[in-house]
Parts: structure tokens; C-alpha cells; sequence
């Protein structure tokens, strides 16, 4: 095996949000980084080009059976996503898991929705509320001061609505004027109780890890970002059972290397980071890295349930392009409103909403065909308000990862095996949002053509967390309050996977401020020579 | 600039001299970017999973399903039936033996109101229990997006119309 004299001060797995935001925080305090990514930088000269869908050889369908399991992948972006065939991983074959990954420099920073909303003390001290599950180690006070720098580097936009289920934020204030029917909306949800808001996202389709967060890093000239570094393991020292660096391999050439490291912050996303934990065994770490005192590795596997579309409907004044001119577009976000007083519902936790007003519904929604189905899409163009339901879903010790010892991937890495299972909460509560959601469009007099409330397979919302959670009682967790392993001091994983519970907000700002104060924590720690 | 020097040169000779003189055409300076047709344009698709009924039962439910109006292509003109052969040529064996069998009852009972009468069904997020309605309602979507995406549909709207085929960013295989 190849080896190297430089003992690195932190080696960083993966340049996504947690990595990239780790080697923007470190760098800048002066702390020298290598990170490794598995896959290449993009160029968007070379990489991309502008093409009509039908000079597409399948006419925008993709191939069919590449992407099984990715059903964001579209035939224009295919290239994007990392391929099924060389990262294989496995699940019980009444219960498909939906894994969803990017490799590439800026990792999944580089497709995401940019949704960035704060978790609250009801997500932080959640057992607190309602008895489930286990508190976070910190509640919102803590992680404001870091939302409150992450927000403004993302230029997140949207509106302050002093809601203590949804903190307000440092934001550049969307006060757009709603159209009408989008008034109409929020004119019923408030009848009901139901609180609104604007969509609150970073600003910019391109705003991501690779532009907002590495060029900085790279320009202090603190950090070495290497490419095509497939992560084998993390490697211990057989004395002292501290990390003491990372085998990794050419994802060209399948090449081995090895780099060592004083300290390890892992950043793969929320699966590959913990699949490198149990693929990282030895002696005084039998089974997995980190894993000796609580055995939790790999389990309280969460995500947040999605319901595409669990309402369609249609604004009848819009039909034949006879509404008003500002009567159709824009939209906005239903937040989380059950439980959150006083117990409601058959269910604990909750749910909250998109909601977009415009476009024209999907001809699989119309019972026609032919000249009257041509018809009356022309006459509904423009017509279309939909809701998605975002739910929370509940961490439990059954859903869990697994190495599975017969598949390898493309490098002759274990793969995983991913077993996660949605319950009677989350079949509940998206019951619950399906029938709130029409009585919501109902009472806008909006005409609800469809609705439904069969969720997406698990993984498929990607936003996959849990398995590696932060905690107080190293019985009971991976991780301590900074992301740090309770059993490797010099071992830090910040991504999804130290989430202890999820709620139901997009969770990539929540785990971009932990990364940044485990980051701080961590200087702190190595100055004082504690590390 | 080289071509533009050898243009002024040229105009400045008499054109009797122009005519007699022989040159070399300057190499360009920047590789060219040619203009090129995809497969589709020029050429039909070589059908190679249905047989012929079955080829003929998808024509007549794609015209069925997007007839031709308003100068816009029906199904047929848009190459959809010999597409369609190709893609499910290449999907699961489920969806091969899904529209075989669908194309078979459609060959045997033909294309008319009653047999798509399950198109007229509402739409549930479940799909119908039945194997010939769910074969209609993918068809039915399958024959929309072949259609709409396709080089007929958006040269029948003009460039840039609205409605027109969507363009976006392709991405080249990353290594």
C-alpha cells in the first residue's frame, strides 16, 4: 500500500454541504485541510451543453432501468447522478429503499431544492414534548448563532413570521406581493388556524457548496482538495485506537492510497458516511469505528416522508385564460401546525406543505383523450394549484443500515444494506395532510381534480438522516454534542447522519450550522492541544 | 483577422488576376463548429420488437390518442409507434409483456370507444386493477411525451413558441 510522509491536521471525506462548510470554517482559522472527494470537479463550459429535448436519443425518457431508483434524474442530467451499477447497495425486496446519491465535487449541493429552514425546540427537545424518541444534545439557542452566519452566506430569502415551530432567520425579506389566488389560499388556511409562509430558499440556482463555501477555503491557501478519492475506511492506530488516517482509492485507476491525519471530520452524506464507519473495523473497533459504547451505529435511520401532488386542483375564474392578470402564480409553505399546542390527530409530530399556484395540470389527471383531451388542457392552462406534503418521520431503532458482505461496489468496497419502513405515524399523518389539503383548497373555491396520500418510497425525499446521532449518553449515541465520536475524540462526522430527529424541514441548513460550530469546536480543541 | 486580410487582398486585385491566382485556403484559426443532425431527423427508427398488427394497433391508438389538429402532428407522423418499439425494446420484461398484450386485444377488438372506454376512468394514485387499463393509461402518457418531445411537434409550433419542446442543459458523461 502506498504511503506518504505528511501527517495532515484534518483530513475532510467529501465536499457537499458538511464537508464544504468544515473547510470553510477551518480554513479561515488558520487550520491546513486535505479533503478528499469521490468524484470529479465540473466544468460548466466543457461538462454542459444547451440541446432540445428531441435531439435526445430517448426523446427526454432516459434509458430506461439506468435509474431505478432516482427519480429526479432526468435524461438531460443523467450524467450527474452517481451510477446504480457501481454503487450498489441492497434491501429486502418487499421494501424498497430509494438511494439517492452525487458524486462530485459540491456533492448534492449541486441538484438540491435550496429550501433552508431552522429546526426548532420542538425538533431539539422533542422527547420533552411528546415523550418519543431522544432530546438533541442542544437546543435551538445554541445552533442560532449559527444559523444566524449561515443564512447570510446563502443568502436565504423569505419571510420572518415569529412562529416558535418555525424560527425566524437572517434573511433578505421576500415582501413580494402574492397573486390572487395564492390570497385566496392563505385567506382559508387562516380560517383553519393554519399558519403560511413565503418559500424561504437560498438565493440563486447555482448557490452551493462549490461556489459559496470551497473557493474561499482553496483561496486562503489552507485547504487541498483532492478528487476521485474513493473512501475505503478510516484507519486507527493499533495502540492507541484513534483515527490516524484514511485509505482511499483512484476512482479512475482503483489505485490504493493512503493519507495520514492527526484529526478525521467524515462528511460523505448521511449513508456513505456511516457505511465508512462499519466498513472501518479493527481491533478495539470490531464493529465499526466509534461503535463500541452504544452499538447505535447504522440505526434511528430517518428521512422525511413526501406526498408529490397529495392535491391537485384547478382555480375554476382561471379556466379558458379568462382570471384576472395577477390571478395565478407564485406560492409558499404551510407550516408545521399539528401538535404543536396541544396534542391533535392520531398521530404524533407533524407535517408541513409546498404549495405552488399555475401551470397546467398533468393530462394523467383527466379522464379524456384525443381532440378533448387537447382541448381541455388548453383550457386549463395556467390553472393548476398543487400542494406537497413534507412529513416528519419517526427515528426508531428497526430502521437501520448494515454492511452487506456478499456485494462489493465498483472498487470492491462492502456496499450497504438499507432497511427502513415507514409506520402507522407517518401513514396517519399523510392521511391527515391529504384531507386537510383539500379542505384547504376548498375553502380557497378551488376544484380538487386529484388527491392521494401514498408516499414516496423512503430515501426517495433524500433526505436521508440519522444513523450516526448525536447525544449526551454515549450508551445511547454515536456522537457528542459537537459531532464528535464519544469513543475517537479526533473522529467528527458532520452530515445528516448525526441528526437525532428530523422534523419536517429540509434539513441541508440545519446540518451546514453543525458543521460549522463542530468546525469551530474543533480549532478550539486542537489549539488548547486537547485533540 | 486572416480571413479578413486574405478578403482585402483579393479585392484589391484586378479580377482577372484574382481568377488566375491560385491559393491555399487558410487553415481557420478556431475548429469549426458544424452544424449537425441528430438520428431522428433524417431517418425512421427500425421497429424490432412488435409485430406488424402490433405496430398497427399502437398507430391507430396514437393517432387516437393525439390526433393531428391544428397543424400539430398526430402520433404516427411523429415516428411514436416505431419510438415506442424502441423504448419498451429496451425496458423491463413486465412493460414488454404489459404492452404486447395490450396491443394484442387492441389488434383483435380494434381501437374504438369501448375498448378505451377505461381511458374515461378517474384518475386514482393506486392505477386501475385491471392489466389492459393500466397498459391504456401508461400508453396514453407515453404517446403524449413521445409525441410532444418530439422533432414534428416542435417544428410544427415554430422555433421558440410557446409550448414548444423544452431545452435544457445535457450533461456529458463525468470522468
Amino acid at each position: 500500500m502506498a504511503t506518504t510522509q505528511t501527517v495532515h491536521d484534518v483530513v475532510i471525506i467529501g465536499s457537499g454541504a458538511g464537508g464544504g462548510m468544515a473547510a470553510h470554517t477551518l480554513t479561515k482559522l488558520g487550520v491546513k485541510c486535505l479533503m478528499l472527494e469521490a468524484g470529479p470537479m465540473t466544468d460548466f463550459d466543457k461538462d454542459r451543453t444547451l440541446v432540445n429535448v428531441y435531439d435526445l436519443p430517448y426523446r427526454g425518457f432516459g434509458k430506461p432501468g439506468r435509474f431505478p431508483h432516482v427519480t429526479q434524474a432526468s435524461e438531460f442530467d443523467a450524467n450527474m447522478w452517481a451510477d446504480e451499477k457501481q454503487n450498489p447497495y441492497t434491501y429486502a425486496e418487499k421494501e424498497p429503499y430509494y438511494w439517492v446519491r452525487m458524486r462530485l465535487v459540491g456533492g448534492k449541493t449541486m441538484r438540491w431544492g435550496r429550501a433552508s429552514w431552522r429546526l426548532s425546540d420542538l425538533e431539539f427537545a422533542c422527547k420533552d414534548h411528546d415523550g418519543f424518541g431522544e432530546n438533541w444534545p442542544m437546543r435551538l439557542a445554541d445552533l442560532a448563532p449559527f444559523y444566524d452566519r449561515v443564512e447570510p452566506m446563502f443568502r436565504v430569502a423569505g419571510r420572518n413570521e415569529g412562529l416558535k415551530q418555525l424560527p425566524d432567520g437572517k434573511l433578505l425579506l421576500d415582501d413580494s406581493a402574492d397573486s390572487v389566488s395564492v390570497q385566496r389560499f392563505i385567506a382559508s388556511c387562516k380560517k383553519l388556524g393554519v399558519p403560511t409562509t413565503k418559500p424561504r430558499r437560498a438565493t440563486g440556482t447555482l448557490a452551493s457548496s462549490a461556489n459559496l463555501l470551497l473557493p474561499a477555503a482553496i483561496e486562503s491557501g489552507n485547504l487541498q482538495l483532492v478528487t476521485n478519492a474513493v473512501v475505503r475506511e478510516i484507519t486507527v492506530d493499533p495502540d492507541t485506537g484513534r483515527a490516524n488516517g484514511v485509505n482511499f482509492l483512484d476512482r479512475r485507476s482503483r489505485r490504493d492510497f493512503h493519507v495520514k491525519a492527526r484529526t478525521v471530520i467524515l462528511s460523505a452524506s448521511t449513508l456513505e458516511s456511516t457505511r465508512i464507519l462499519l466498513n472501518s473495523t479493527s481491533r478495539q473497533h470490531p464493529n465499526g469505528l466509534g461503535n463500541n459504547s452504544s452499538g447505535v451505529l447504522g440505526r434511528y435511520l430517518l428521512d422525511q416522508f413526501y406526498v408529490k401532488n397529495t392535491v391537485q386542483a384547478v382555480v375554476p375564474e382561471a379556466r379558458g385564460g379568462r382570471g384576472e392578470r395577477n390571478l395565478m402564480g407564485g406560492g409558499g409553505y404551510i407550516v408545521r401546525f399539528r401538535n404543536v399546542d396541544q396534542r391533535q390527530g392520531n398521530f404524533i409530530r407533524g407535517y408541513t406543505y409546498d404549495f405552488g399556484s399555475g401551470g397546467t395540470p398533468s393530462p394523467r389527471y383527466l379522464p379524456l383523450y384525443g381532440d378533448a383531451l387537447f382541448k381541455e388542457l388548453e383550457e386549463l392552462r395556467n390553472t393548476g394549484f398543487g400542494m406537497t406534503t413534507m412529513g416528519e418521520v419517526l427515528p426508531r431503532h428497526e430502521n437501520h443500515v448494515a454492511i452487506d458482505k456478499n456485494v462489493k461496489d465498483a472498487w470492491g468496497i462492502p456496499a450497504l444494506h438499507i432497511s427502513q419502513k415507514y409506520g402507522d405515524n407517518e401513514h396517519a399523518m399523510a392521511k391527515d395532510a391529504m384531507e386537510m389539503g383539500e379542505t384547504m383548497c376548498k375553502g380557497a373555491g378551488f376544484e380538487v381534480i386529484a388527491k392521494h396520500s401514498q408516499m414516496v418510497p423512503p430515501g426517495e425525499s433524500i433526505h436521508e438522516l440519522g444513523t450516526c446521532r448525536m447525544g449526551t449518553d454515549p450508551k445511547k449515541s454515536v456522537l457528542n454534542g459537537y459531532n464528535q465520536s464519544h469513543d475517537v475524540r479526533n473522529l467528527f462526522v458532520v452530515d445528516g447522519s448525526a441528526f437525532v430527529s428530523g422534523g419536517a424541514q429540509n434539513p441541508t441548513l440545519t446540518l451546514m450550522a453543525l458543521s460549522m460550530r463542530a468546525s469551530e469546536y474543533l480549532a478550539d480543541q486542537m489549539k488548547k492541544g486537547a485533540l | 483577422m486572416k480571413r479578413r486580410r486574405i478578403l482585402q487582398s483579393l479585392m484589391a486585385m484586378p479580377a482577372a488576376a484574382a481568377a488566375q491566382s491560385v491559393t491555399t485556403p487558410a487553415a481557420p484559426e478556431e475548429f469549426p463548429k458544424l452544424r449537425v443532425a441528430s438520428v431522428e431527423s433524417g431517418a425512421a427508427g427500425w421497429p424490432t420488437l412488435f409485430s406488424s398488427a402490433q405496430l398497427d394497433a399502437l398507430a391507430k391508438l396514437g393517432d387516437t390518442i393525439v390526433p393531428s389538429v391544428a397543424g400539430r402532428p398526430a402520433a404516427s407522423q411523429a415516428g411514436v409507434p416505431e419510438f415506442l418499439d424502441f423504448l419498451i425494446g429496451q425496458s423491463s420484461r413486465d412493460v414488454q409483456d404489459l404492452y404486447r398484450q395490450g396491443l394484442d386485444r387492441l389488434s383483435r377488438d380494434g381501437v374504438n370507444e369501448q375498448t378505451l372506454a377505461p381511458l374515461k376512468e378517474a384518475w386514482s394514485y393506486a392505477g386501475p386493477a385491471d392489466r389492459f387499463a393500466q397498459f391504456l393509461q401508461r400508453a396514453k402518457i407515453d404517446i403524449i411525451q413521445a409525441t410532444t418531445n418530439s422533432h414534428e411537434w416542435a417544428d410544427s409550433l415554430g422555433r421558440g413558441r410557446r409550448g414548444s419542446a423544452p431545452t435544457g442543459y445535457y450533461w456529458r458523461s463525468l470522468d
